[in-house]
């Protein structure tokens, strides 16, 4: 046995021989019983480290990072803050920005815009394979149920009633002006949903749904707090 | 569920974030123990869970969740370890380094007394024994992710697998 041929084992057993170099050293084996128990010894070695598994940390470590993100303070559990808003109900009326209506008015006519194109894009090129499509079933939104019971769906009816039973502290063009935007974006979403019933397997469209998605959870948010139903 | 729950931590729900830690907690310190050691492996765990949450906006869903926060968080592994500098002193004496761990009783092999194994390897050899070996990367993976050759995964690897090899064998 000598390094020549023990340097070579490793790679050996990856695969990563050619056929003249596996081959020469298949017949060194064939007669040297030293590399051939070295190559059964980093076979167990490889077969160990492949059997590992994972283990949790001892310690809680979830505390430190929820501080660190700021999780302990957020807006984290919407019964809380439902119930923190009642509290507060009846003090002042709120008005949202012009530039922040402005923002927000920009970003859903490009987000509809987009999927205008994707619907666009779906109906056309994505029957003939245009759109990228996943390969491993690893659907961004696909996976989701359809129903209530998601926690995103959840999520956006709890800040819908919120939002409606805050809107007394919002003046009248605010509320209009939301429940247009609101609109455009269930529109999108709609739009999304459609294209994506055509293509199911598109990376592209899961994301794009996935990012509308987030965009109207978002906006409920934002609106929610200048409402000054959550904090 | 990931994806779903990745959903709503993107928009700010810590809730749903913290779904998304317990279920991924255990193979993020388990690769944090076992590429850097356990000495570091809380406090790196929560590097990645926070770097997580600041990158989860560019989460477009082209791979599985888990697989992003898994590349996510060997990136913060390995730019931890740079930034430290640790080890420095098994570049030289690593072979020795795993001499002084006590000896491997026969039939009575544990996992965690591999992962101590691993945990006295060489640095560089170490890493690369991880990915290759516990996490399945190929060399042309590794040599990306870490910044060197295919070439130096491939000795690392075998230097590392020689090491344990005589480990397991006393």
């Amino acid at each position: 046995m000598n390094d020549q041929w023990t340097d070579r084992l490793s790679n050996y057993l990856d695969g990563e021989l050619n056929v003249a170099e596996r081959a020469e050293l298949e017949e060194h084996l064939s007669s040297c019983a030293e590399c051939s128990a070295v190559l059964e010894q980093l076979r167990q070695v490889v077969a160990r480290a492949q059997s590992l598994e994972n283990r949790a940390p001892d310690s809680d470590l979830w505390s430190g990072v929820a501080e660190r993100i700021g999780a302990a303070a957020a807006v984290a559990d919407l019964d809380e803050h439902r119930q923190r808003k009642q509290e507060r109900l009846g003090q002042r009326r709120y008005s949202i920005s012009l530039p922040q209506l402005v923002a927000a008015s920009v970003a859903l006519m490009v987000l509809s815009g987009g999927s205008a194109w994707v619907v666009s894009k779906a109906g056309g090129a994505a029957g003939e394979g245009a759109m990228p499509t996943a390969t491993n079933g690893t659907a961004l939104v696909s996976e989701a149920p359809a129903d209530l019971a998601t926690s995103y769906d959840a999520a956006v009816v709890q800040l819908e009633l919120i939002l409606k039973e805050s809107r007394s502290q919002l003046d009248t063009a605010t509320v209009r002006i939301i429940e247009e935007n609101l609109s455009i974006i269930d529109r999108a979403i709609a739009q999304a949903q459609r294209a994506l019933a055509m293509d199911p397997a598109s990376i592209y469209l899961q994301e794009h749904l996935a990012a509308t998605k987030r965009q109207k959870l978002e906006f409920l948010r934002q609106a929610a707090l200048m409402a000054g139903a959550v904090s | 569920m990931d994806a779903d729950d990745a959903v709503l931590a993107a928009a700010g729900d810590a809730k749903a974030f913290e779904r998304l830690y317990h279920r991924h907690v255990a193979r993020v310190h388990s690769l944090a123990r076992r590429m850097i050691g356990t000495d570091l492996a809380d406090e790196i765990t929560q590097d990645v869970f926070v770097r997580i949450w600041e990158k989860l906006g560019s989460f477009r869903g082209e791979a599985a969740f888990g697989t992003w926060l898994h590349r996510v968080a060997i990136n913060v592994i390995l730019g931890r370890r740079k930034q430290l500098g640790i080890r420095r002193e098994r570049f030289a004496d690593g072979d020795k380094a795993i001499d002084k761990l006590s000896s491997n009783p026969k039939g009575v092999e544990t996992a965690i007394d591999f992962e101590a194994a691993m945990e006295h390897l060489p640095d560089g050899a170490q890493q690369v024994f991880v990915l290759h070996d516990v996490e399945g990367f190929k060399h042309g993976e590794i040599a990306e992710i870490m910044g060197i050759t295919s070439g130096t995964s491939k000795s690392q690897l075998h230097r590392a697998r020689m090491i344990l090899r005589d480990y397991l064998d006393r």
